[in-house]
C-alpha cells in the first residue's frame, strides 16, 4: 500500500461512514476543514490525565484502557469520533475524588470515560489542558505487549508514527485515535504486540496497512497527513 | 516561674515591583504589616521577610529591565524620579510582547547573583526615603537576601512532596499541584522556563516556613487564589498559616493597577508632600496608620479621601496631646506587663497582632498609652 492524496481521503471518507452513515452520502469529508466540522459531534466524551509520559507506557495503557470500555459506552464514543480531551494532572491527587474508569499500573496516567461532557465537568475545571511542546524526536523500535488473556491467537503488529513538526501533545492526540478504534474495532486485543516505530513522515511507507490515522497536515493545514499507522501482522 | 518561650513568627507580604510610585493600595499594606510587626514583635520572635531578590526574578520585573536597556539603551536614571521610571514601565506594559526565556536569561543570572537595574535601584532608593517619611521598619529593599531554595531545588522539592508536576521534559510547564485539596492546578514555570512569583514565594518561603510556629501572608486580596494555594503548600507540614488579604484603595470609585499608570497626584510622594507643612512628624505616622487602617479597614468600600485623611491627622495630633506617659527604659525586644495585654488582646487565635483591631482602638480613647504609641504606631 502506497500513501497517496487520493487514499488519505479514501480513509478519511471511510472513517466518517463508518461511523455516520446517515452523513456520509451528505459530507464531503475529504478536506480537513470538513473534518474539523464533524470533529466536535456528540457530547460523549475521555478525559485522560497525563502525570508522567513516556510513549510505550502510554501506548500499554491506552490500549488497556479501550480495552476495558464497556459494551455500552463504545457506540456513542465512536459516534463522537472517541474524542479524548488530553490534561495534565497527577493522578495520585486526584484518585480519592474522582472515580477513574482507569489507571496506569505506574499512576502515570488515568482514564475518565467515556461519558457525557458534563460528567467530566469538574475535573476539567480542576486541570489544564496538556502543553507537550516538544517534538517527540526518534526512538529506536519497541515493542510493548497488551497485557491479559487473548480470546484469539495474538497478533503483532507495527505502528509507525510521524515525528516531523509534530509535538508530542499533537503525537497524543493523533496516536490515540489510531489506537483506541483498532482496540474498538477488534484489530488490537490482549496479547497483541505492538512495535513503535519513529519516522519522520509516514511518506513511502509500502507495508500493508491495517489502520491509518488522517489529520490536517502539520504544514499544509488545508491537506491531509497521515501521522500514524497500524500495520497488517508484522 | 518560668516564661513560655516566644513563638516564632515569620510575617510574609507580597512585594511591590520596584517600577512605578507606590500608591494609596500599597501605602495601605505598607502600614499594615508594619503595625502588624512592630506589635507582634513585643510578644513574638517575628522574622519580616521582604526579599526584593526573590521577586526580581519574575517576568514581569526581567522583562522591564530588558525592555529598558533594549528600548532606552545607556541613560542616566539617578536622577529620574519615581514617575518617570513608572511611565516607562506603563509603556513597557502597553507594548505588551512577551521576552524570550533567551533574552531575560542575562538579568536572570545577574538578579541571582544581586544585580539591580539602575532604574529599579532608583525607585528603591526613593522608597526608602518614603520608608524613612512614614516612620516604616526597613526591611532591606536594597539588601542581597537570595532565597535559600533554586529553582530546580524547589520545583524537585514540590515534586517529591507530592505538590508539583514538572512537565517540561515534554516541553510542558511545571504546576503548583494542590487538586487533592480540590484547588486548580497553578502554573509556576513557563515551558521555556520563566519562573512567575509564585515559583519565587516558593523559593523563598518552603525553607523559611518550618522553621516558624506561624506563617503570615499579607497581599492585595485579588491575588487570594495564588495565596490560598500558598497557603495550602507551606502548611502541607503541619506549619500554621494565616492569610491576610487586604482590598485595595479605590481613587474615585475605580480601583486600578499601577501597570497602568494614571497614578497622577495620588502617589506616596504627593500625599507625603501634601501633610508635610501642615502636620508634625509623629502626628503624620499615627494619623496616615488612623486612616489606612482603621478607616479604609481590610476591604475595598472606601474610595481614597484627603478630606479623611486630614481628619485623621487631626485626631492623631489630639491623641499625641492627650497621651499618658511612656516607658522608653524597657529594654528592646521586652514588653512591659501593661503593653504586653493590651496587644494580646488583639490576636484572637493566633500569634500575631490583628492590626485593624489594635489600630480601631485606638479611635474609642481618650488617652492611650504612650508606651503603646511609640512602640508600635509612631
Amino acid at each position: 500500500m502506497t500513501l497517496t492524496p487520493e487514499l488519505l481521503r479514501s480513509v478519511a471518507a471511510a472513517r466518517l461512514r463508518d461511523t455516520h452513515p446517515e452523513l456520509s452520502a451528505h459530507v464531503d469529508s475529504s478536506t480537513p476543514q470538513a473534518l474539523r466540522e464533524l470533529a466536535p459531534r456528540g457530547d460523549t466524551v475521555v478525559v485522560t490525565v497525563i502525570g508522567r509520559f513516556s510513549l510505550p507506557d502510554w501506548v500499554r495503557e491506552t490500549c488497556r484502557f479501550a480495552l476495558s470500555v464497556p459494551v455500552e459506552r463504545r457506540a456513542p464514543w465512536l459516534r463522537s469520533f472517541t474524542r479524548t480531551v488530553h490534561l495534565s494532572g497527577r493522578p495520585d491527587n486526584l484518585r480519592d475524588r474522582f472515580a477513574f474508569d482507569h489507571v496506569a499500573a505506574d499512576g502515570s496516567a488515568a482514564w475518565l470515560g467515556p461519558a457525557p461532557d458534563a460528567d467530566t465537568a469538574t475535573l476539567r475545571r480542576l486541570l489544564k489542558t496538556f502543553r507537550g511542546g516538544r517534538e517527540l524526536g526518534a526512538w529506536s523500535p519497541v515493542t510493548v505487549e497488551i497485557p491479559g488473556d487473548a480470546p484469539r491467537p495474538p497478533v503483532h503488529r507495527d505502528l509507525y508514527v510521524a515525528t516531523a513538526n509534530v509535538t508530542v501533545a499533537r503525537t497524543l492526540v493523533q496516536v490515540n485515535h489510531l489506537l483506541v478504534e483498532s482496540v474498538l474495532d477488534g484489530l488490537i486485543g490482549p496479547g497483541d504486540r505492538l512495535t513503535l516505530r519513529a519516522v519522520p513522515r509516514l511518506t513511502g511507507l509500502t507495508v500493508p496497512l491495517a489502520a491509518l490515522r488522517v489529520d490536517a497536515d502539520s504544514h499544509r493545514p488545508h491537506e491531509l497527513q497521515a501521522y500514524a499507522a497500524l500495520t497488517e501482522e508484522a | 516561674m518560668t516564661a513560655s518561650p516566644r513563638r516564632k513568627v515569620l510575617l510574609a507580604p507580597v512585594t511591590v515591583t520596584p517600577a512605578k510610585p507606590l500608591t494609596p493600595s500599597h501605602l495601605k499594606g505598607l502600614l499594615w504589616t508594619d503595625v502588624m510587626f512592630r506589635a507582634t514583635a513585643r510578644l513574638a520572635d517575628v522574622t519580616y521577610r521582604y526579599s526584593h531578590t526573590a521577586y526580581h526574578l519574575t517576568e514581569q520585573t526581567l522583562g522591564f529591565w530588558e525592555y529598558l536597556d533594549r528600548t532606552r539603551g545607556d541613560v542616566d536614571y539617578s536622577g529620574m524620579s519615581e514617575e518617570d521610571v513608572g511611565e516607562l514601565y506603563v509603556r513597557f506594559r502597553a507594548e505588551g510582547g512577551t521576552p524570550t526565556a533567551a533574552a531575560l536569561r542575562p538579568y536572570a543570572e545577574s538578579a541571582e547573583a544581586g544585580w539591580v537595574h539602575p532604574a529599579s535601584e532608583r525607585v528603591l532608593r526613593r522608597w526608602l526615603d518614603h520608608y524613612a517619611d512614614l516612620g516604616l521598619h526597613e526591611p532591606g529593599l536594597l539588601a542581597h537576601q537570595p532565597p535559600e531554595l533554586g529553582l530546580e531545588e524547589m520545583v524537585a522539592a514540590l515534586v517529591e512532596r507530592g505538590l508539583g508536576l514538572d512537565q517540561r521534559d515534554v516541553g510542558g510547564p511545571v504546576f503548583l499541584d494542590a487538586t487533592r485539596f480540590g484547588l486548580p492546578l497553578r502554573q509556576i514555570v513557563s515551558p521555556d522556563g520563566r519562573p512567575n512569583y509564585l515559583a519565587c514565594a516558593l523559593r523563598d518561603l518552603l525553607p523559611l516556613a518550618p522553621r516558624h510556629d506561624e506563617v503570615v501572608l499579607l497581599y492585595d486580596s485579588e491575588l487570594d487564589p495564588d495565596y490560598q494555594l500558598l497557603q495550602r503548600v507551606l502548611a502541607d507540614d503541619g506549619t500554621v498559616v494565616h492569610r491576610v488579604p487586604l482590598g485595595r484603595v479605590p481613587i474615585d470609585g475605580k480601583i486600578t493597577s499601577a501597570r497602568h499608570g494614571g497614578w497622577h497626584d495620588h502617589t506616596v510622594g504627593t500625599i507625603l508632600r501634601s501633610i508635610r507643612d501642615t502636620h508634625e512628624p509623629r502626628a503624620r505616622h499615627l494619623g496616615l496608620r488612623l486612616y489606612f487602617i482603621a478607616v479604609l479597614g481590610p476591604g475595598q468600600q472606601e474610595s481614597w479621601r484627603h478630606d479623611l485623611l486630614h481628619r485623621c491627622l487631626d485626631r492623631a495630633e489630639r491623641l499625641l496631646a492627650r497621651t499618658t506617659a511612656g516607658h522608653r527604659d524597657e529594654p528592646a525586644g521586652e514588653s512591659t506587663p501593661d503593653l504586653a495585654r493590651e496587644l494580646a488582646r488583639h490576636r484572637r487565635d493566633h500569634t500575631h497582632v490583628d492590626p485593624y483591631r489594635l489600630t480601631s482602638s485606638l479611635l474609642g480613647r481618650r488617652a492611650p498609652a504612650g508606651e503603646l504609641l511609640t512602640e508600635v504606631f509612631l
